[in-house]
């Protein structure tokens, strides 16, 4: 088993949007290098466009790189021994209107390879693990914000991955919302699932977060222990802030 | 196996399942029995070949009207997907693109398929109001026009994963259900034309789906039933353009 969930060695991604006038190309992420290790809580923090999302889309496989390589528990993003092991929350999922939470997760359990009893198991335990099970009957048209979230992760946690990639997972939620996924992270951090997430807010991932990755335009400016925030005078911020600058 | 063939199922029933609650599939099936009730009007006109322009007329528009649903429904599957983040929580699971387009593919048809039996249960009723049963040729006629529904929604399932909008996928597998009525014509033109423009005019027949032959209807007497030369085709079309869109999947980033 490899050592690390996630490498990335030499990486760079370019955009080509194609035009009229011909392509356009932006480069996301330049040179990037670093790793994510196996059981460890680590945070992605960037100013909008620094390239935190395409980080989490090359993990995922719903990216290619451009240059350099990806591999996640020693396997390309793309093969399906990586994917198994990986659940991914994208921000503000979106889910059809009219199903119930449980038929949601049904199909995307289906989708993670699951059927039959351990479908059945996988669906019960994610509702109950992410607090949807008194909102059983109630469809997906009537969730609030911080319920579809729950059902977000609920359907990164169906197939027990080893490693949880979430995009914003508490964006926009309101407190008690974001202390109930704070501690459903800290519960399957504790099984020994890494988890790496990708915020805005600082304060959530100096709690949650034994490590942090800044990113800035595209390169890998710092990569921060739990440590050396913790002695910093500024805190995690003023690291944030001086390296952004 | 047994899990590829649950992944399967699960994408297709998943696609016929939000198709059939999508509020364009009811609003098509209420323009379905709007057209085909109000061609008991040019029945009644028609006199004494009522039962023949009712048949006729009723087999058409169910099939115009399939065929634009089915158009929209396949221009906007995946395109819809990308757009609400839903294909980013299936392709970052260990689903494989070709297995997810041939649910697709499967979804949209029996889509396809539903609606046609729905129309043809209102036509043969209403036919049957009318004091006439089922018409000559009458399931081969169906079986033709969902042969064609399954072409040109594989194709537009093709073009929409490199054209720009679902408008302009709309338009292009609509000019190929066009042309693909008038391959006959053309194949004609062809060989009455000399030089460069019969050489075009004969490469660009292979790139185009002879549709007529699907017209189960057109053919006299009781030689109704499709031949292969008209199964074999489109079969073949149909897996052409699966195995085109998986050529693009498979480059696709999301």
């Amino acid at each position: 088993m490899s050592q690390h969930a996630v490498s990335f060695s030499g990486v760079e991604k370019t955009y080509r949007r194609p035009g009229l006038t011909g392509a356009s190309y932006h480069t996301a992420l330049k040179d990037l290098s670093f790793e994510i290790p196996a059981g460890e809580v680590t945070g992605l923090l960037g100013l909008n466009g620094a390239g935190k999302t395409t980080i989490m889309k090359l993990i995922t496989g719903l990216l290619f790189p451009t240059a350099g390589k990806v591999k996640v528990f020693g396997h390309s993003p793309s093969d399906a021994a990586a994917k198994a092991r990986v659940g991914f929350l994208p921000e503000l999922p979106y889910f059809p209107p009219q199903l119930k939470p449980a038929a949601a997760l049904r199909y995307y359990g289906s989708l993670s390879g699951l059927y039959g009893p351990a479908l059945d198991a996988a669906v019960e335990a994610a509702m109950r693990r992410t607090g949807l099970e008194p909102h059983a009957g109630k469809r997906v048209s009537e969730f609030s914000k911080g319920m579809l979230q729950r059902l977000g992760l609920a359907q990164a946690l169906l197939h027990a991955p080893d490693l949880l990639v979430l995009d914003e997972p508490v964006s926009g939620l309101d407190p008690l919302a974001i202390h109930d996924i704070r501690g459903l992270l800290a519960s399957l951090n504790a099984e020994g699932r890494a988890v790496f997430l990708s915020s805005h807010s600082i304060s959530e991932v100096e709690k949650l977060c034994s490590r942090v990755l800044i990113m800035v335009q595209g390169r890998l400016a710092a990569v921060v222990k739990r440590q050396e925030w913790e002695a910093a005078p500024g805190g995690l911020e003023g690291i944030f802030v001086e390296a952004v600058r | 196996m047994m899990r590829r063939l649950s992944l399967l199922r699960a994408v297709a029933l998943d696609s016929f399942l939000s198709g059939t609650r999508d509020k364009l599939f009811t609003l098509f099936s209420v323009f379905a029995f709007t057209a085909v009730y109000a061609s008991v009007l040019a029945g009644v006109m028609a006199v004494d070949q009522e039962a023949r322009v009712l048949s006729d007329m009723g087999l058409a528009l169910m099939e115009l009207t399939a065929l634009a649903y089915a158009l929209f429904s396949a221009s906007t599957a995946l395109l819809r997907e990308a757009e609400t983040k839903t294909i980013y929580l299936v392709f970052s699971r260990p689903v494989p693109r070709g297995l997810y387009l041939a649910g697709k593919l499967g979804g949209s048809l029996l889509t396809s398929a539903l609606m046609l039996a729905v129309m043809a249960a209102m036509h043969l009723l209403l036919l049957r109001l009318r004091g006439f049963g089922v018409p000559d040729c009458y399931g081969w006629a169906l079986a033709g026009s969902f042969l064609k529904l399954a072409v040109i929604t594989s194709f537009a399932l093709f073009v929409s994963l490199f054209s720009t909008s679902a408008v302009s996928t709309l338009v292009i597998s609509g000019i190929m259900w066009t042309l693909g009525h008038f391959a006959p014509e053309a194949r004609f033109l062809a060989e009455k034309a000399e030089g460069l423009r019969a050489a075009a005019l004969k490469t660009a027949l292979f790139l185009v789906p002879n549709l007529q032959l699907l017209n189960a209807r057109d053919a006299s007497g009781s030689a109704c039933a499709l031949p292969a030369a008209a199964l074999v085709p489109a079969v073949c079309w149909v897996l052409a353009c699966y195995l085109g869109a998986l050529w693009l999947l498979r480059r696709k980033e999301f």
